[in-house]
């Protein structure tokens, strides 16, 4: 329980790391790096916890296709303009204002919790686990699924029909 | 990691020799590149260093390690400096996770005045339960090493490169995860041993609870229940590994070197290790999924351990992993030689041939064998849901 315990805080520690210098990083870049490395701390406490394969689907969706995109796109455009928009002004006053509030409340309910967390249930292999998530997702789940399904094609239809008004390869003539 | 401090030892000295395994085949195969390039050019190519040009490996070595350090002045150092080290690991982690073998069972042995109990020592640094899943969430973090070459570097080209690169893989990166699902459907797991030990014994198709017996001189491997799958698979690991005819990132007529263009010496070479590290886990890949891994007709590890049952068990056991080894890097260094071949004999593609290859063509294709492989493996194993 011991080394579990030094396993996973250390783990957390330099999760909460990396995420404190996503959000103080000026360079819009690095903080997208520094968010990478968190999305790969986060599926490495997922491992440790026994979720094995949502930390193997963590790693392939957020940590290797989101992230990818996210640091492609920003080393695409020049930023300055919302970087100004974002650090000051009323707008952004507000968010950082609930999102210290947020950040709080996290922090009071994880306090009560924080060793419980280590106590997972014995672990079934592995297999057996993304068997459950799947069945699980296709009976109980099903509506959310097929609404997340739904909502992924809108936004998918919506950004083709934004990229072809504003012109590009793909544009309308 | 283990039980005892003679198990934590043998499992830290398997990741090394899996590492080094990676590192060491680089050289070969950088030969065998140059001699088989030459070959299909009709040229000679390196032959003057020692026999068939061998030793040029060691001259380039020498001339890599004491090449000056140069660092782009208006770069990011610091990233500059991480970008080739982590172009060397989603390869080694990957290759760790693959078996190379079968596992060796060793009996318990006296040793230093001590009993050392039995052990099972898998051929593979680490099992994680996931195999495959593991796999391709780690090598889907490859794309990272090209983006942070080309912003370390800041220069046009490599920035260019780098921006190519992510965007070729993640086109490809949708077809192979799916042509996979369609090798995890087939074998309904995703341990790489239980994939192997399925593919071993003649090829013998179950419809409707029938046995179709007719093509049992084949052996059983997935190629002959996946082949739409295996050609988008391994079509998709050229994209991945950045190689011809998928080398946009670097393509040295358009962007002098791509996100390499800062690199030289030895950073340059940690990026070649990668690459190559790659194709040795597309090629360990394909040959998991749809060649039998280590099995061929009448060699698996059973009939394997029955010519070596005069050693003792443990010998035995040893002996059958070294055999099959062998087996499977045979394998691997055809599918290795169809990586050089195809490198040396296709042209570049263009780039928006590139991204609708990757998007119109294998992405639908890869779906439709998901579909497809879905519904005849629900018809076929399980006539109407029993």
């Amino acid at each position: 329980m011991l080394w579990e315990a030094i396993g996973f805080y250390s783990l957390a520690f330099f999760l909460i790391f990396f995420a404190y210098k996503t959000i103080t990083a000026i360079n819009p870049i690095h903080s997208a790096l520094y968010l990478v490395l968190t999305m790969i701390g986060l599926a490495a406490v997922f491992y440790d916890l026994g979720a094995h394969f949502i930390a193997g689907v963590q790693l392939i969706v957020y940590a290797g296709a989101v992230m990818v995109l996210f640091v492609m796109v920003l080393m695409l455009f020049d930023l300055r303009a919302e970087l100004r928009a974002f650090s000051r002004g009323l707008f952004s006053g507000m968010l950082k204002i609930i999102s210290a509030g947020l950040l709080a409340g996290i922090f009071f309910a994880g306090s009560d919790s924080s060793i419980a967390i280590l106590d997972t249930p014995a672990a079934a292999p592995s297999a057996d686990v993304s068997r459950q998530l799947g069945i699980l997702l296709y009976t109980k789940y099903l509506y959310a699924f097929e609404a997340l399904g739904v909502l992924l094609l809108v936004v998918a239809v919506g950004v083709v029909a934004v990229s072809r008004i504003k012109g590009g390869t793909h544009a309308r003539h | 990691m283990g039980a005892d401090v003679f198990e934590i030892t043998v499992n830290f000295v398997k990741m090394v020799a899996i590492f080094l395994l990676m590192v060491q085949i680089v050289p070969l195969l950088v030969w065998v590149e140059r001699r088989g390039s030459a070959y299909i050019q009709n040229r000679f190519g390196p032959n003057r260093v020692g026999p068939l040009g061998l030793t040029q490996l060691l001259a380039d070595a020498v001339k890599f390690l004491t090449k000056e350090d140069f660092v782009p002045g208006r770069g990011y150092p610091f990233i500059y400096y991480a970008a080739p080290i982590v172009a060397m690991i989603p390869a080694a982690l990957a290759l760790n996770a693959i078996p190379l073998s079968s596992p060796v069972h060793v009996e318990a042995f006296e040793m230093l005045g001590q009993t050392w109990g039995p052990y099972v020592f898998l051929a593979q640094g680490y099992e994680f339960g996931i195999g495959v899943v593991f796999v391709l969430g780690v090598s889907s973090l490859a794309a990272y090493a090209l983006l942070l070459a080309g912003y370390g570097s800041n220069n046009k080209y490599s920035m260019y490169g780098a921006l190519r690169a992510s965007a070729q893989t993640i086109s490809y990166e949708l077809a192979m995860g799916l042509s996979i699902v369609g090798v995890i459907l087939l074998f309904n797991t995703f341990n790489f041993t239980e994939m192997i030990a399925q593919q071993a014994g003649p090829l013998v198709f179950s419809l409707f609870g029938h046995k179709v017996e007719a093509l049992s001189f084949l052996p059983n491997w997935g190629i002959f229940y996946q082949p739409l799958g295996a050609i988008i698979l391994f079509a998709a690991m050229f994209a991945e590994a950045n190689r011809l005819p998928f080398d946009l990132p670097e393509a040295e007529g358009e962007l002098v070197a791509g996100y390499h263009t800062e690199y030289s010496g030895f950073k340059f070479n940690m990026f070649f290790i990668g690459e190559y590290g790659h194709m040795f886990v597309a090629s360990l890949l394909m040959v998991i999924f749809y060649f039998g891994g280590y099995t061929l007709p009448g060699v698996n590890p059973e009939t394997v351990g029955k010519w070596f049952a005069d050693f003792s068990p443990t010998k035995a056991s040893l002996l059958t992993a070294l055999v099959l080894h062998g087996v499977l890097m045979a394998k691997v260094v055809f599918f290795l030689w169809i990586f050089i071949w195809v490198r040396w004999t296709l042209p570049r593609f263009r780039y928006d041939q590139l991204m609708d290859l990757g998007w119109r063509t294998m992405l639908p294709w890869a779906l439709a064998n998901t579909i497809l492989t879905a519904i005849f493996i629900l018809i076929a194993r399980h006539p109407w849901g029993s």
